[in-house]
């Protein structure tokens, strides 16, 4: 070949190859486009109005389906780094007043993290904390960011009256610098009833939802995970659509009733 | 080596082998593996195999038997359909058995009184007010509407009796009312009934497409396998196509929302994208398909009589070009309200020749007086890309019914169908009344009357004598008020058969108790073509009898022993093998008793012990030929899938001033059907006691509704009082509003409009417009 031959055959190929690479971006972003997510709907003048979503999702329904990530990073079936502290249905209810009371919080809080409220650095994911050797329980509902509005720590007037100290509490965590020990109960509170499931043949139904969903929405950050409690961890957590065959545990108690013969055959209004 | 060393050496080799037989249940610890599962805490449970008796997916549940009781279920690992699954109706459907309310012994109606009396004496009545109406009114003044909920035995003797004793085709189930336009949908595409696919297509589908079906709550285990596909493969997209914001919707990936009776509409919009962007299989097309057009302008099957008979006409691909012109995605925006660009997405979808597409719908496609049009221009669209009849290429229809997938219209059991073949053709009356052993003249050529009719007819008085079995129409017939007038009013003699009682016991003027479920013996069929069988493993209470049983007592009380003379013993053996008769052909061949037995269902056809889980793919079904190329479509005579040339046109009724809102109705997770079984289940009644509806939240701000008021909805045919809910459980958008429809406290039916799809006769029961009154009489702007 002679050299400029070779300078020709040099560019070409150059060409060619610059050619190609475009050809493969613009294919790449056409399938990139044409796989991906939908475009936003279109303003032409309609003789029917496009049908629009409403702006909120209903809570209950969507969070069932969402997994804060990182809940499930630390498989539940993995040795455990250390025994201390594992949640209990005691230990839940010792830092609820009543069932369905936002829970105080049982730990020390250093004065930069009460007043900025960073409890999401732990609660949001999850995971070990050295800091009080224990799984750290994660919330259901991370997008509220107020979180000393409702959960009240060492310094509340909340007082719990306390039945039996924890063996588990560490000093400190009363007793910390600063720290006074807490006020002798002044009230006079009923042991509460906290909602059972009932017990069935050989616990083989799916046992029903005994509680609220209001801000308990996503199941899995409560049952499952390391710091899930442990009496209710589930076995699957790997299953998306919890409330296909856990019930939520209905408020009307009334067997059901039919109508009256003559109701079914009025025409008109049911009464 | 010394003999010593090498005994242990030989020794510890044993011991490597049976550890790696064993699993890890914690550090350090090895078990064998049969060891994991715990032994039975209660030793006295039993457990039986069955398919669940609620919905159309057909779950494999195991029944724990404790002293002759149901007492648990637990989900079958072994079956192929829910894989261990079940839904919370299944958990606690044994429950439906034990109800304080369960009808255990006959009535007969006495001075406007249901009375007990011994059940041969009811039975007694039935066949003598049953012969003595046809002797005295006609062959055709009998008529009989059995379920979707039968087994194949019921069925299939009930059109034995009526059509093969009696001479008369006025037979009818609810799969009129649930799956007709599915039927149809199939037979005029692709010539044949009965799913293309199975639901084995779930786990291997790239994309869902679920047309207006709340998959959630409809099919709860199918749901949560095409869940679990997502999981497993998280490039998955599931994308939801309805009228409104539903459970399903917040699982899926997208929602794209269209107002009610659009689906048409939007099929024909992407095949127009996908002709247009030339996405189109043109060699798949040339060989395996051919164009039709048929009958258009055809009505809304008010007050008609019978099925409209399409005409098929021959077309070519650039007719159906021209065709495709009138649904570009700009215009048919203009009539669904779903973007044109959604459209073009959900056609390039379709169009990506890599990508599997399924396409799953179900009862609010089928309710519609365009229900089989749309189902032919579902399928068109798969058609048209060349994804169809292989594994995860599947446009599949979904039934709500455990028997109204396959079952039902396959054992003759509909007004114009036989056990095999139809009542208009010559050869298939020869085949069944050589079967039955009975003259061929006595099967009429004339289809009976199908459901809307058969009502209206005794409306009329033409009909005179109804059995009622295993269903509700008194709940779940659409302009309600109408046929239950109907129903009470005139000379007539109704019988239902039931095991609670219902609005149509109501109206009975002879209640039969019905056995449910896993008190007889039976064989059920699912929507993907699965054969299940059960045995009776519980007694019935007092009197009560399987509906095998009541057609049989009947039919011998009316002289027809000679062609009912089944065994007490082995009758469900006896009938299924006289019914494999008419099935000998691998096109729909099927399984014995000893194969349902021994298996977890299996799917039909069934040929050389083998199911066929694609049809018209020469790899995967017997009965198509390679000769054809990659697709047999041999349920046409020219072994092609014919694409219908349907044209959108208009709902037979829409909102307008007076009656603003579209309502439209449909089932829920925690009851089924009309309740009569899941509201006697009290977790299930807890968990969701009454019925309601879901109004748009701007729409409740605007007319001034409260969340829990309770408010009247009015129609042109009645009107109901229903508590209102706002964000409750889905989000219909505005304009819209959803009731559900089991709860005979609230009966939505009373609303709708007995339009109907005219070729399927398939009413159109899940939508009419609607305006909301609040309760001081003041109705909305």
């Amino acid at each position: 070949m002679t050299a400029s031959s070779r300078n020709l055959s040099g560019a070409l190929l150059g060409l060619f190859l610059i050619a190609s690479a475009v050809v493969a971006v613009i294919a790449l972003r056409v399938g990139v486009k044409r796989a991906l997510a939908p475009p936003p709907p279109g303003t032409a003048p309609l003789s029917i109005p496009l049908v629009t979503a409403p702006a909120e999702p209903i809570q209950a329904e969507e969070q069932v389906f969402r997994t804060a990530p990182g809940v499930l990073a630390i498989p539940p079936n993995e040795p455990r780094e250390r025994q201390a502290h594992p949640r209990t249905v005691k230990t839940y209810r010792f830092i609820r007043a009543f069932p369905g009371a936002p829970p105080r919080i049982p730990h020390a809080l250093r004065p930069d993290e009460f007043r900025t409220a960073a409890c999401r650095t732990c609660h949001q994911r999850g995971g070990y904390s050295l800091r009080f050797a224990a799984y750290v329980p994660v919330t259901p509902h991370p997008e509220r960011g107020i979180c000393l509005q409702c959960h009240l720590g060492e310094d509340s007037l909340m007082a719990v009256p306390v039945p039996a100290m924890d063996p588990n509490l560490r000093c400190p965590q009363c007793h910390g610098s600063g720290g006074v020990p807490r006020a002798a109960a002044t009230l006079t509170w009923p042991t509460s009833v906290w909602p059972t499931i009932p017990s069935t043949t050989e616990g083989e139904f799916p046992p029903p939802i005994p509680h609220s969903l209001q801000f308990r929405e996503n199941c899995l950050t409560c049952h499952s995970g390391p710091s899930a409690v442990a009496q209710i961890r589930t076995s699957h957590p790997e299953r998306a659509d919890c409330r296909t065959c856990h019930l939520t545990a209905g408020t009307d108690t009334l067997p059901f009733v039919r109508p009256t013969a003559s109701g079914v055959l009025q025409t008109g209004s049911v009464p | 080596m010394s003999p010593f060393d090498r005994r242990a050496f030989l020794k510890k080799l044993g011991a490597i082998s049976a550890a790696t037989a064993a699993t890890s249940v914690a550090e350090g610890m090895m078990v064998p593996a049969g060891a994991l599962q715990p032994p039975d805490r209660q030793p006295a449970v039993t457990w039986k195999k069955a398919p669940c008796r609620l919905c159309g997916v057909g779950c494999g549940l195991l029944i724990g038997l404790e002293n002759g009781r149901a007492v648990a279920v637990k989900g079958d690992p072994d079956s192929p359909v829910s894989k261990g699954l079940a839904c919370a109706k299944g958990y606690y459907s044994v429950q439906a058995l034990y109800g304080a309310d369960r009808i255990k012994r006959a009535m007969v109606r006495q001075g406007g009184k249901l009375t007990e009396v011994p059940l041969s004496k009811a039975l007694d009545l039935v066949a003598a007010r049953l012969q003595e109406t046809g002797q005295k009114h006609g062959k055709d003044s009998v008529a009989i509407y059995g379920s979707a909920q039968w087994t194949v035995p019921d069925a299939y003797l009930a059109a034995k009796l009526f059509k093969g004793a009696l001479g008369t085709n006025n037979v009818e189930t609810s799969s009129r009312l649930y799956a007709a336009s599915a039927m149809a949908g199939l037979q005029s595409s692709f010539g044949l009934d009965g799913a293309i696919g199975c639901y084995d297509d779930i786990d291997q589908a790239d994309v869902f497409v679920l047309w207006d079906i709340n998959l959630a709550e409809t099919d709860p285990v199918l749901f949560s396998r095409m869940l679990e596909r997502r999981r497993v493969d998280p490039a998955v997209r599931i994308i939801d196509l309805a009228p409104r914001l539903s459970r399903t919707s917040y699982a899926a990936d997208h929602s794209l929302l269209h107002v009610p009776h659009a689906a048409l509409a939007i099929a024909n919009a992407i095949c127009n994208e996908i002709v247009t962007r030339k996405w189109a299989h043109r060699s798949f097309i040339a060989d395996h398909i051919a164009f039709k057009r048929g009958k258009t302008g055809i009505g809304t099957g008010v007050d008609a009589d019978g099925l409209l008979v399409d005409e098929p006409t021959a077309a070519t691909w650039d007719d159906y070009v021209r065709f495709l012109a009138a649904s570009d995605p700009d215009q048919v925006q203009q009539i669904s309200g779903l973007a044109a660009a959604s459209i073009r997405w959900l056609a390039s979808l379709y169009g990506d020749p890599l990508r599997k597409v399924m396409s799953i719908w179900g009862r609010n496609v089928n309710q519609d007086v365009r229900g089989t049009w749309t189902n032919n221009a579902i399928y068109n669209i798969h058609l048209l890309v060349g994804k169809v009849a292989s594994p995860g290429n599947s446009p599949f229809c979904t039934t709500g019914q455990p028997s109204g997938g396959c079952a039902v219209h396959d054992a003759g059991s509909l007004t114009d169908t036989l056990a095999s073949g139809t009542v208009q053709n010559q050869g298939d009356r020869q085949h069944a009344a050589d079967v039955w052993g009975i003259p061929a003249e006595k099967i009429d050529p004339r289809p009976g009357a199908p459901l809307l009719s058969m009502f209206r007819r005794l409306e009329r008085g033409d009909i005179r004598f109804l059995w009622i079995l295993a269903t509700d129409p008194m709940l779940s017939l659409p302009n309600l008020d109408r046929y239950r007038r109907a129903a009470t009013k005139g000379d007539h003699f109704i019988v239902v058969s039931e095991a609670y009682p219902t609005p149509a016991t109501e109206v009975a003027d002879v209640v039969l108790p019905a056995a449910i479920w896993l008190e007889r013996e039976g064989i059920y069929g699912n929507a993907e073509r699965r054969l299940q069988h059960f045995d009776a493993i519980v007694a019935p209470p007092g009197d009560a009898l399987g509906d095998t049983w009541q057609l049989i007592e009947v039919a011998r009380r009316l002289g027809f022993e000679k062609l009912f003379p089944y065994e007490s013993k082995a009758a469900v053996e006896q009938i299924w093998e006289e019914y494999g008769r008419f099935h000998a052909d691998p096109r729909s061949q099927l399984p014995t008793i000893a194969d349902l037995r021994a298996q977890r269902g299996v799917m039909w056809p069934y040929v050389g012990a083998r199911e066929t889980r694609w049809r018209y793919n020469p790899r995967h079904d017997p009965a198509a030929e390679a000769t054809h190329g990659d697709y047999d479509f041999y349920g046409h005579p020219d072994h092609r899938a014919w694409i219908w040339l349907r044209p959108y046109e208009p709902a037979a009724e829409t909102p307008d001033e007076a009656y603003p809102f579209w309502l439209t109705t449909g089932a829920v997770l925690e009851q089924w059907g009309g309740g009569a079984m899941t509201q006697r289940i009290p977790t299930l009644h807890h968990a969701l006691p009454h019925a309601y509806v879901e109004i748009n939240d701007e729409d409740a701000a605007n007319l001034g509704i409260r969340n829990h008021e309770t408010v009247r909805l009015v129609s042109r045919r009645g009107s109901l009082e229903i508590e209102a809910r706002i964000n409750y459980r889905s989000q219909p958008p505005r304009g819209q509003l959803f009731a559900p429809c089991f709860d005979e406290n609230h009966p939505v039916q009373r609303l709708t409009l007995d339009a109907c799809c005219p070729i399927s006769g398939q009413p159109d029961a899940s939508k009419c417009a609607v305006r909301v009154e609040r309760l001081t009489g003041r109705s909305g702007p």
